[in-house]
């Protein structure tokens, strides 16, 4: 297949939201209308609804603008990229907010009732049976965010134009829950809400071909892993008195090694040593010192990050 | 000047990593892996601090 083939089109209209199956190899492209409208989104494995996109996997893997070339990732212990970003004409994205809630518009506007992402989310989702405790953390696309000196994050306005948009591929079968971010009275949307198009595309073989490979490491686990495959099904929490602790690798043991330093040695570990942090704990100084250079060494992807083949 | 030992506190995990690393060839065992951290981390710094002044901390 050389041209992408449309399956699904649908307008999101202000102060809504949709779910949408979107299988392994399919396109969601998210697409400005009138432009300046900030869009939600969501996902969750198709067959599990447990296992869903993570924001806060996805910025540390890709820091806080994911945007073409990235992917949105699941929680662990799954830790799977679940869409890729194949497309982004805009190239901002957010992954800092969590999504806008009553609580929100009611705590800072007085608002008893207003249109906000949470709500919007959970009434897109009860399509499928679940429930507004399983919407989770949004990644907002074509939102303008940053982190200002004290720390704090901040949203400032947009300047996406119609026709501008992201397309999303699925890896996996997910649940996708875009919906037009309810907040008015703020900057995120230009202080407006507008339509976002939505189509469904089968990709070709062309876009197939552009997703880089990501590692399949044993640490990717799932139910069949678990020592509790089983979802709870009731609302109180009870002790199970069977309950054995069995947390890996425990108990930590200490080790001492015992480390004989020429004058030369012992001098450039001096020059570098951090005091700062350790005083005159030498051992321990050593210790950051020996990690430190592990990591510039050996580490090949920022953070702690998964290498992926193309990066 | 008198040779110094220093003692190193570090858990089976920390361990592994460095067996991992030692087996890969980098070091002939645990010492020698310490002091090559010792003479590489302390020669980044140094490059580091000539090419820009108070500049102590490793790019990451």
């Amino acid at each position: 297949m050389s041209e992408r083939q449309i399956l699904f089109e649908h307008v999101l209209e202000p102060g809504t939201g949709k779910a949408i199956e979107l299988l392994k190899g399919q396109i969601l492209r998210i697409e400005q209308v009138e432009g300046g409208q900030c869009a939600d989104f969501n996902c969750f494995n198709l067959h599990d609804y447990k296992e869903f996109m993570h924001c806060g996997r996805t910025r540390t893997v890709h820091g806080f603008h994911p945007t073409k070339g990235t992917f949105m990732w699941s929680a662990p212990p799954r830790e799977r990229a679940m869409l890729y970003i194949l497309e982004d004409t805009v190239g901002r994205n957010d992954v800092l907010f969590p999504r806008c809630s009553a609580y929100v518009y009611e705590a800072s506007y007085g608002f008893s009732v207003h249109t906000n992402c949470h709500d919007i989310q959970a009434e897109a989702q009860r399509e499928y049976g679940l429930t507004p405790d399983d919407v989770h953390d949004s990644f907002n696309l074509f939102m303008c965010t940053g982190v200002d000196q004290d720390g704090h994050a901040y949203m400032t306005r947009q300047t996406t134009k119609p026709g501008d948009h992201v397309d999303l591929l699925a890896l996996m079968d997910v649940l996708a829950v875009p919906n037009v971010c309810g907040a008015d009275v703020m900057r995120t949307s230009n202080f407006a809400l507008k339509p976002l198009k939505l189509t469904v595309f089968a990709a070709t073989e062309a876009d197939l071909a552009r997703v880089p490979n990501t590692p399949v490491l044993a640490s990717q686990r799932t139910p069949k892993d678990f020592r509790n495959p089983t979802i709870k099904s009731d609302r109180p929490l009870r002790r199970d008195p069977a309950y054995r602790s069995e947390f890996p690798n425990t108990p930590i043991r200490i080790t001492e090694l015992a480390v004989t330093l020429s004058p030369e040695e012992f001098a450039a570990f001096k020059a570098v040593k951090r005091t700062d942090i350790y005083g005159e704990d030498d051992a321990a100084a050593l210790r950051d010192l020996l990690f430190s250079w592990w990591e510039e060494r050996f580490l090949q992807a920022h953070a702690g990050a998964p290498v992926i083949e193309s990066e | 000047m008198a040779e110094n030992v220093i003692k190193l506190q570090l858990n089976q995990q920390q361990l592994e990593l460095m067996d991992r690393t030692i087996a890969r060839g980098v070091a002939a065992d645990r010492a020698a892996l310490v002091r090559l951290a010792i003479r590489e981390y302390a020669a980044a710094r140094k490059a580091e601090t000539s090419a820009k002044p108070n500049d102590l901390e490793p790019k990451r």
